[in-house]
């Protein structure tokens, strides 16, 4: 066990399985000499050489694109975007190549590669480095898309994504890289893709969340001493619908907090689940807390998130329903 | 050019070029009248783009890997994928590799080393750079060969797909088919400067030939080939040949193209290169009856015969999206019980 934070733990994951695989290549903007904007992939080219670790010219669509080349040619590779941001313009080849390739293909080729990029708000990045683009990854069939909100789900689930057999897009918080230092193993082990895990337990209120709010979501409730579930979901698609529908049940009341904005964001799509599966056990409507249907604003970004007050003013609303 | 064409296996090899060009043509034919004739939902046509197609084919080694855009069928024929393969594609049936997913013409033969092909133009270009990365990575050996047309070579993926195998001297060579026409767009409204040239900026030889004569194709393959092999990186060449059809069997291009090359004429490419063997005393005259006719029958016959196997299974529809089925699949189709 050694105490790391976010950047160090998925830094730690790709040195292990790097030396364990000599078939994981990185490659991506910056990634060698600068170990990425955000120095998670610090000291690895030195440590594996050009060939492993592999600074690509600025160009997004084209280390995704060579990226699912490598891996239908036997390789496992994990390319990097800086920001998630800066994704779109290789969409075509995450869409159109990278999720359709097995279907395509009739299952006899795949894209076993794990695509690494930083989303989400709070260090000052303004509106073109801070998006929140999760729901664009998983309203696409083929791709399957994890989000961690701690240092051992990120190495557990980078761990799992290496060599999972499909392509997995791997949404890293970056307002979470460097806020807490935890207990990580130093040996592989694996959290399994699909599964949430309920982090908190209580029975008058659930609250559904993921990511950056994951920690928001834990101090309001416990400072505020709620009687809540917290449920971080960890993995976004395929969503853990069986634990989703479980602590609807129990409860009753539900919420569900976070970043991205609320319009077609992940929280539409648990709210419809519940509704269909459990609208009988609901005493009142189910809520969402998220990010503002506007692109996001750099002066005023803490104003953006969900915070204690939205989520306590949700929760009032709640258990008050009549 | 006799220089390449001095032995025996030589006309061999050109002989067998041609026979894969007929064949080619013959299933085209029938391909197209099926359409018309709503037996299969769509095609593609490759006539004017044969020889220099089969010029190229014949410069590889068997190690090559193909990553091809829709109008290279003729190719795949040349390399010996298996006609009930290809026909299975076309009609998406049962036995289709690609469980009859993908619109006809967008075709996989990973057996024989081709890569399967997306509807989006130039964005096989990035895969085929990355394969080639894994190639040099894993010291194998072959090149990786990535064709496109003149439309795809303004795409975004080109642009990033040559400087990125320029950048990392990858063994891929960028096999241009300029047909002239992009849909309705003429090459000259595509582009400023001969596509070829535009190797130069990126750091790599460009390299031209004239798509219409199969043994300069051949011949500058060659020379595309050596390089590569011998460590000095990418190659873009760029053919110069003809779109005798239409861009699909979705549009007339009687509205817009003012260069439409007949079959018959001394622009088709099967004229071209009977006339350009013919003189080089590999072909005669009844040869060429033979291989017509012979292909002819063996179109037609696959054709009948593949027609017949049914759709595949309706469970099927649910299967590959992923290594296992979600279960947001397993309900989905449990509403069609």
């Amino acid at each position: 066990m050694s105490i790391m934070n976010m950047v160090q733990a998925i830094n730690h994951t790709l040195d292990f399985s790097m030396s364990e695989d000599d078939s994981v290549i990185l490659l991506g903007e910056d990634i060698g000499k600068d170990g990425g904007v955000f120095r998670v992939t610090d000291g690895l080219q030195a440590k594996f050489g050009e060939q492993r670790v592999i600074d690509t010219p600025l160009n997004e669509l084209g280390i995704v694109g060579a990226a699912i080349g490598m891996a239908v040619s036997g390789l496992k590779p994990i390319p990097e975007i800086q920001f998630q941001d800066f994704i779109f313009t290789s969409m075509d080849q995450i869409i159109n190549q990278m999720a359709k390739m097995r279907y395509r293909t009739g299952g006899t080729v795949t894209v076993p590669l794990v695509l690494r990029t930083a989303v989400g708000g709070g260090i000052k990045g303004g509106l073109y480095h801070s998006q929140s683009g999760e729901s664009y990854f998983v309203h696409t069939a083929g791709l399957t898309v994890v989000m961690p909100s701690n240092p051992l789900d990120a190495a557990g689930l980078l761990f799992s994504s290496i060599g999972y057999g499909d392509p997995v897009i791997f949404l890293e918080p970056k307002k979470l890289y460097r806020s807490e230092k935890i207990e990580v193993p130093d040996e592989r082990f694996d959290v399994a893709i699909g599964k949430a895990s309920l982090i908190h337990e209580g029975d008058s209120l659930s609250i559904i969340t993921y990511g950056s709010m994951v920690p928001v979501v834990k101090k309001t409730v416990e400072n505020n001493s709620l009687d809540a579930d917290v449920l971080d979901l960890r993995t976004l698609s395929p969503l853990d619908v069986d634990s989703i529908v479980k602590t609807a049940k129990k409860t009753g009341r539900v919420m569900i907090v976070h970043e991205a904005p609320r319009t077609l964001g992940m929280g539409a799509e648990i709210s419809a689940l519940i509704s269909e599966r459990a609208i009988e056990y609901l005493y009142a409507p189910i809520l969402r807390v998220t990010g503002l249907d506007t692109p996001f604003p750099y002066r005023l970004e803490d104003l953006y998130f969900p915070d204690e007050r939205r989520i306590l003013n949700a929760s009032s609303k709640l258990m008050e329903y009549r | 050019m006799t220089e390449v064409i001095n032995d025996t296996d030589e006309k061999q090899k050109f002989i067998r070029g041609y026979s894969a060009m007929v064949l080619y043509r013959a299933l085209e034919k029938k391909a197209m009248a099926a359409q018309r004739q709503g037996r299969i939902g769509f095609f593609m046509q490759s006539s004017g783009q044969e020889a220099a197609q089969i010029g190229l084919s014949m410069a590889l080694d068997e190690d090559t890997l193909f990553y091809e855009y829709y109008r290279d069928l003729p190719m795949m024929i040349h390399r010996g994928v298996p006609l009930e393969l290809i026909l299975n594609q076309l009609f998406g049936n049962r036995d289709d590799i690609a469980k009859g997913r993908q619109m006809p013409i967008h075709l996989l033969a990973a057996d024989y080393n081709f890569m399967s092909i997306p509807s989006p133009v130039g964005s096989n270009l990035p895969l085929a750079v990355g394969s080639a990365f894994a190639k040099k990575y894993r010291n194998k050996s072959g090149i990786v060969e990535a064709s496109f047309g003149d439309g795809g070579s303004s795409t975004s993926d080109f642009h990033a797909s040559l400087n990125l195998a320029a950048d990392l001297n990858l063994p891929v060579l960028f096999f241009c088919e300029n047909n002239g026409w992009a849909i309705s767009l003429p090459v000259e409204k595509q582009t400023k400067v001969e596509i070829w040239k535009k190797a130069e900026a990126y750091g790599m030889l460009g390299l031209k030939a004239d798509g219409n004569n199969i043994m300069e194709v051949y011949k500058v393959a060659q020379e595309a080939v050596q390089h590569i092999k011998s460590g000095l990186g990418p190659v873009l060449l760029e053919v110069r040949c003809y779109r005798m059809g239409a861009h699909s069997t979705s549009d007339d291009p009687k509205k817009y193209q003012t260069d439409i090359v007949a079959e018959g004429s001394e622009k088709d490419p099967i004229v071209a290169t009977e006339k350009i063997l013919k003189e080089h005393g590999y072909l005669n005259d009844q040869m060429i009856a033979n291989i017509r006719a012979e292909s002819e029958k063996i179109i037609n016959e696959k054709f009948e015969e593949q027609e017949k196997i049914p759709p595949p299974d309706r469970s099927t529809m649910f299967d590959d999206v992923y290594k296992e089925r979600t279960w947001v699949l397993n309900e989905e189709e449990d509403e069609y019980r």
